[in-house]
């Protein structure tokens, strides 16, 4: 029986508990699991602080408001808080960054690490964005519905990292 | 749903969400950039696990009639190019657009510079939208699904494709046991033993 106190789970048993989220997602909030779109929502309301006429763009409107939208961002925040307890309890606190960067790419200090981790973060939104998915939505969520457009978005996601991912170092 | 109770319900949902994928450690960049390269399989293993959860359950539900289904418009065009930029982002960034907010609880602090690249990039993509959108959908056929091309009931073919990924899942885990990638600290960097030592040839198991 997993603990909360081990420090690795079975991939299997992991991927069961993702996979069953699906079914308060579908039956409570008439939608299947994603979270790239609650990047939308949150850049939505800080950019109409500084410029309302960002919240009059359709795209951002629709992200604005309601409760689906917020569910997602309550969900990833509800990742963060997971992971943490996760990592506290079994004593796997994370530091700096992981050593496969010093290994992969031969980055020794963090402040070599940031650059690389912006355009990594713009990358997957704005990619995901212009997808309409991410690896959660059209990956966990698409594939499981047999939606042809995921498979293509999920097939290109991998041809892209395993394009990039040869270019590295031995990870 | 009220907003708030959503919201309750995103963070119940979020936490089992965050603890599966701190404990399956497939939120450590080593897993991440290992599976892009082929060497380590934790995140496939994680990733077709949900999936093939997500088909049976999502059969269940479908073909008992108590949801409908929620597939996403194809668009050729954009699934290929944005799942392109998101596959080389997730080698750099060793994340995808979810498992930054795990890497940010677990405490990786570079984390918090992904996260700024994503905001960055969700605000491009806002104010680019107007611009891109009628490239991004021109020529979509609509919300095209396997079972409507092929003309097969939704819930049968989903149990196909999840008995199909059992089987694949299961030779996957023999050519690479996760325990072994998983490595001792914890941080996804393990190394299975040769393939070639274990009799078998390189490539993937299914």
């Amino acid at each position: 029986m997993p603990r909360i106190s081990d420090r690795a789970w079975s991939p299997y048993v992991a991927g069961v508990l993702i996979g069953l989220l699906q079914v308060p997602a579908f039956l409570l909030m008439d939608t299947a699991l994603g979270t790239s779109s609650s990047y939308v929502t949150l850049t939505g309301h800080a950019a109409a602080l500084v410029d309302p006429a960002v919240a009059k763009i359709g795209y951002v409107a629709k992200h604005l408001s309601g409760a689906k939208n917020w569910w997602q961002v309550a969900l990833v925040a509800g990742i963060a808080l997971g992971a943490a307890l996760s990592a506290w309890a079994s004593g796997t606190r994370r530091g700096a960054m992981s050593p496969v960067w010093q290994r992969a790419m031969g980055i020794a200090s963090p402040a070599a690490r940031a650059p690389v981790a912006v355009l990594g973060g713009f990358l997957i939104v704005f990619g995901a964005r212009i997808a309409d998915g991410c690896t959660s939505g059209h990956g966990l969520s698409g594939l499981a519905q047999l939606a042809v457009g995921s498979i293509v978005a999920v097939a290109a996601m991998f041809a892209g990292g395993i394009a990039a991912a040869m270019l590295l170092r031995r990870a | 749903m009220s907003v708030l109770q959503a919201v309750l319900l995103g963070l119940a949902m979020g936490l089992v969400f965050g603890v599966a994928l701190e404990k399956s450690r497939v939120f450590e960049p080593g897993a991440i950039v290992g599976q892009m390269q082929l060497r380590r399989f934790i995140m496939l293993k994680v990733f077709l696990a949900a999936v093939a959860t997500g088909l049976a359950v999502i059969a269940a539900m479908q073909g008992l009639g108590m949801t409908k289904l929620f597939p996403k418009a194809t668009l050729y065009g954009a699934d290929l190019v944005g799942g392109l930029l998101l596959g080389a982002g997730i080698v750099l960034a060793g994340a995808c657009p979810g498992t930054v907010f795990a890497q940010l609880g677990a405490g990786y602090r570079d984390a918090w510079w992904t996260l700024l690249g994503g905001l960055a990039g969700a605000l491009a993509f806002s104010l680019l939208e107007p611009t891109l959108a009628p490239m991004i959908n021109a020529g979509s056929p609509g919300k095209l699904t396997l079972s409507a091309i092929w003309d097969v009931p939704y819930p049968l073919l989903a149990a196909v494709f999840a008995v199909l990924i059992v089987a694949g899942l299961m030779a996957l885990e023999r050519w690479r046991p996760w325990r072994e990638e998983v490595g001792e600290a914890g941080d996804a960097m393990g190394e299975a033993a040769a393939p070639l030592a274990r009799g078998r040839a390189p490539g993937l198991a299914d």
